[in-house]
């Protein structure tokens, strides 16, 4: 129970801080904003063909613009060793990972209403399973705030974090994308023969062995 | 260098020895006693160091995560087990990406005549290529990222991360890939001559990662005890 609560105060610390500031959630929507206008100029040629791509750029869009959002993630703890007073705190070190984490998802998931509601707009996609649409983004979501939070916290004092976040973390993501694109191109109604429960399943077989793996990797990770 | 020094780079240098004698005697059996395969000619003679190779850099990153999974468990409370764990990451990591090249070279040789074309997605070759990337990252983590406990400890969790991801891209990447080229070397290798060459090189191929990690584990183990000296020199000036 106790961890409950000291988890909670620290999502409830980072949204405080996020919504005061509004650093995170700014930066990256406009940039996934602008991603999304690039994409439209790059690969908008035949309005017919939005299918074949739509699922790829909600994807690619999603995958950078959480990257960018996971690289300011512990830019507070940095200041002052912030990290360590929450380590030396009563809070375990897995309770301390997960709090970050859960606030980095709903980071990329607040930024990813407006972004896929415009990539819908602009490329003239319409959902047909809502279900599976939302269900693949959010565990991919989960995903990518796992693995991207267990390294942005390990980088955090490197001086080449902003690159070498994304080289560690995208080889990683791959089955993440490749999942990810298979239920959106169904979800929107592309000729494709692919069940998208399957994939679904997947993505969630990997949140969870992802989970186990990374929170047991954070402890023995700041401690080495 | 001491004399416990020159004993290990004995066995380094003996190892290379053997390793030469290996893959010399399989490029003899490779061109001149395994036959030519009837279908595909010379340019299947690729096969052997191609495979051999692959193996071999699943053998040696395999190594690098056990080595990950050691720094970070028994290397927390021992120092001593930190440092070697340490060593053999970088040394396992650095040789699997040379034997990563090697493979990912020769697969397009062989598929441009094999298949016609330089590249497929072919689940086997997606996957060499995710882990070979893989193994890259934690080659630049180790070069940029210092090296220092935190360095050190974020390599280690990676090449540990890669045990799960490699299974998670293999699932992905053969359902994603579809209809795929048959494997030519599915129904196994029934010829006498081919199967020698075969086993020759994988060996040949196994001995020369081993010298190879061997010296580089050598050199890192030395890297490791000048610093420490450095480090003590500080200490008494100071």
């Amino acid at each position: 129970m106790d961890e409950l609560r000291r988890y909670l105060a620290i999502v409830r610390k980072d949204l405080r801080v996020e919504f005061r500031t509004r650093e995170i959630l700014y930066t990256t929507t406009l940039f996934a904003l602008l991603l999304v206008v690039i994409f439209a100029f790059a690969f908008l040629s035949d309005p017919a063909k939005s299918r074949d791509y739509g699922p790829g750029i909600v994807w690619v869009t999603v995958l950078f613009a959480t990257t960018v959002g996971q690289n300011r993630l512990f830019d507070r703890e940095r200041e002052n060793d912030c990290l360590w007073a929450l380590l030396l705190s009563p809070a375990a070190p897995s309770t301390v990972f997960l709090a970050k984490a859960t606030a980095q998802i709903a980071f990329a998931l607040l930024m990813q209403i407006p972004t896929i509601l415009l990539i819908l707009v602009f490329f003239d996609l319409r959902v047909t399973d809502p279900l599976a649409f939302v269900g693949a983004l959010a565990l991919g979501n989960v995903a990518l705030g796992l693995v991207g939070t267990l390294f942005a916290a390990m980088l955090m004092n490197s001086r080449m974090k902003e690159v070498l976040l994304p080289l560690v973390t995208y080889p990683l993501f791959v089955p993440v994308v490749i999942a990810g694109v298979k239920v959106t191109a169904v979800a929107i109604g592309a000729p494709i023969a692919e069940d998208p429960e399957v994939w679904l399943r997947f993505l969630a077989g990997f949140d969870m062995i992802f989970a186990v793996v990374t929170v047991a990797l954070f402890g023995r990770m700041v401690r080495a | 260098m001491d004399k416990r020094g020159i004993g290990l780079s004995a066995i380094g240098y003996g190892l290379t020895v053997i390793a030469a004698g290996f893959l010399a005697a399989a490029l003899y059996a490779v061109f001149f006693i395994a036959p030519q395969e009837a279908v595909l000619g010379i340019s299947q003679k690729i096969f052997y160091f191609h495979v051999g190779s692959a193996i071999n850099m699943l053998i040696v990153f395999g190594i690098c995560a056990i080595a990950g999974l050691v720094y970070l468990s028994i290397g927390n409370v021992r120092r001593s087990w930190a440092d070697v764990a340490d060593a053999i990451g970088v040394a396992t990591a650095e040789v699997g990406v040379t034997l990563g090249v090697v493979v990912l070279i020769t697969g397009p040789l062989w598929a441009r005549k094999a298949w016609g074309t330089w590249w497929t997605w072919e689940p086997r070759l997606t996957l060499s290529l995710m882990v070979f990337l893989l193994f890259l990252a934690y080659l630049a983590l180790r070069a940029f990222a210092g090296s220092d406990r935190f360095g050190r400890g974020v390599a280690a969790g990676l090449s540990i991360l890669g045990i799960p991801a490699v299974y998670f891209i293999h699932f992905a990447v053969d359902r994603w890939g579809g209809a795929h080229p048959q494997v030519v070397y599915k129904g196994g290798l029934t010829q006498p001559g081919m199967r020698l060459a075969f086993g020759l090189s994988v060996a040949g191929m196994f001995l020369l990662s081993a010298a190879l990690v061997w010296l580089r584990l050598t050199t890192e183990r030395e890297r490791q005890r000048l610093d420490a000296l450095y480090l003590e020199v500080d200490r008494r000036a100071g």
